[in-house]
């Protein structure tokens, strides 16, 4: 059975969630860090990759495993939610 | 924005703490402090004289460099009491000139230098040794220092800056600003945090490790340092396997597992049960985005435990350590640490050191060990000679006498093995070897 609560998220209200954690509680980012961000550049390690991984869970009650990951993946917070998006429109 | 060194007393952080109470603990019982060191090794061009005076002109403009570490009225949390560094000697500076080693081996100098004791109280907390070979044409540089002035990151950030110093691209006095966020949670939050972590250690305990060497006896401390600098070719499959088998995010997951069986090895030629397999794996605390501090220990620790019936596929370890690493950060033991590591601040050196050892019947950990993933990337030369490889080489007390540390440089993976003469035999060695670079390279064992 789908997950409802996940069902409810689009794209892009994943894409602002994933952006507000990475901006208020993972990243220490100015004003120039947006949606379209690389976050490897903007400092995000593996350590911040999970905690952002539980926090979406927190969020949307999906799990989306870290093997499910690239580096393409973590480009920004958008190509980020768009993994996401798409592992919860498959769950 | 640059900041301008501060004479009031720098407290040290939890980790600085839990670090300075093994230094205390290692001086006691094996004459020697906790220090850690990194390694660089150049090509021709350095100015030995050059380097000297720019250790001496930072020292004078960052008193952190030099200064007593002390609890400020005998009670509060020990500081960097930088308001009396003017009194205390600027860092040490040795130029050497010795032969080269046959197999281009580090210089055994380096080594002995961990086996040295600097006094914290008298703001002995760097030290540089210069190995010049052929009147110049190549340059070892050791950096060593009582642990908790430098983390691994902080050190290569030093090392940055110095550079730049060097080069006239910044002032001495131009240190790049840190960053410090206040702890988020209250006094009652992290102490609930400290207790979860204390819980778990305890849980751990039911079947406690086995180190090596041994619990912590009265033994001089004779470190030995073997550096294994594997090919680009080995290293490019070395690194392929560690994405293929641990994921690209969590690399450092595939070295651990196969320093937890080379250990494993040893063991099992000697007949003996490790009980358990407890390391503890540093997580990294600096500000994400930011360039960070320099200087203090930012780092909380993820204790994994793994059994030996674990050990016997490496495929099933990495499983498990993926699992529990999860698990781990998961249930907040990145910030639970931290937090009890906060509470070491308070207490006497001793004491914390001695709280560890109790429940782990004498012993601390299985080994040490450590992944900083690129050394220096991108930094081709230092003080303009070109850099043509480098490490880091942390200290490891007599008990657990084992530490293994990865980095690569330059396309070439380093795996550094820190060890207390006389726990691993030839035999063991060799085992010990032979069992991490098949696994490393995936090669029959």
């Amino acid at each position: 059975m789908r997950n409802t609560v996940a069902m409810e998220w689009t794209r892009e209200a994943l894409t602002e969630r994933v952006y507000e954690i990475l901006r208020d509680d993972l990243l220490t980012v100015g004003a120039d860090f947006t949606p379209k961000s690389n976050l490897i550049d903007a400092g995000l390690d593996s350590l911040a990759v999970t905690q952002l991984l539980l926090a979406i869970e927190e969020s949307t009650g999906v799990w989306v495993d870290e093997s499910l990951l690239t580096e393409e993946t973590l480009a920004s917070a958008e190509s980020f939610a768009a993994c996401v998006h798409a592992h919860i429109a498959h769950a | 924005m640059p900041t301008s060194p501060t004479l009031s007393p720098i407290p040290l952080t939890g980790a600085d703490c839990f670090l300075r109470a093994f230094d205390s603990e290692v001086r006691r019982t094996a004459g020697a402090s906790h220090l850690a060191q990194l390694v660089l090794r150049l090509g021709p061009g350095l100015d030995t004289d050059a380097l000297a005076k720019l250790v001496a002109e930072v020292a004078e403009a960052q008193p952190i460099l030099r200064a007593p570490i002390r609890r400020p009225l005998g009670v509060l949390p020990p500081a960097y009491c930088v308001d009396r560094a003017a009194g205390a000697a600027l860092p040490r500076v040795a130029v050497h000139d010795i032969p080269r080693a046959p197999d281009g081996a580090p210089p055994p100098l380096f080594a002995e230098r961990l086996n040295e004791i600097h006094e914290a109280r008298r703001g002995q907390l760097l030290r540089v040794d210069a190995v010049r070979y052929d009147g110049g044409a190549a340059t070892d540089v050791a950096f060593t220092w009582l642990h908790p002035l430098f983390d691994g990151s902080g050190s290569e950030r030093f090392l940055r800056w110095l550079d730049e110093v060097g080069r006239g691209v910044r002032s001495a006095a131009d240190l790049p600003a840190g960053s410090a966020r206040p702890p988020r949670a209250d006094a009652r939050t992290r102490g609930d945090l400290a207790m979860r972590w204390r819980a778990r250690m305890q849980a751990s305990a039911a079947r406690a490790p086995r180190s090596l060497a041994g619990p912590l006896a009265r033994t001089p401390q004779r470190l030995e340092v073997e550096v294994t600098t594997f090919t680009r070719a080995e290293t490019a499959a070395i690194t392929e396997r560690a994405r293929k088998l641990a994921g690209f995010l969590t690399p450092m997951l595939f070295y651990l597992a196969a320093s937890v069986r080379a250990h494993h090895a040893v063991f099992q030629l000697r007949g003996v049960d490790p009980r358990s397999f407890v390391v503890p794996l540093p997580a990294n605390l600096r500000d994400k985005g930011v360039p960070g501090d320099l200087f203090g220990t930012r780092v909380s620790l993820l204790w994994f435990q793994v059994f030996p019936e674990t050990c016997a596929e490496l495929d099933a370890l990495l499983v498990e350590l993926k699992a529990q690493r999860l698990a781990l950060i998961k249930d907040g033991m990145v910030e639970a640490g931290n937090a009890a590591m906060d509470y070491a601040r308070w207490l006497p050196q001793r004491a914390y050191a001695a709280m560890a050892r109790r429940a782990f019947r004498g012993e601390l950990c299985s080994f040490f060990f450590g992944f900083t993933d690129e050394f220096l990337a991108g930094m081709e030369t230092f003080l303009g000679a070109p850099i043509s490889n480098g490490f880091h080489a942390p200290s490891v007390p007599p008990s657990p006498g084992s530490a293994a540390i990865f980095s690569v440089r330059d396309g070439r993976l380093n795996a550094t093995h820190v060890r207390q003469a006389g726990v691993f035999s030839g035999f063991e060695l060799v085992r010990f070897q032979k069992r991490l670079r098949a696994d490393l390279l995936g090669e029959p064992g």
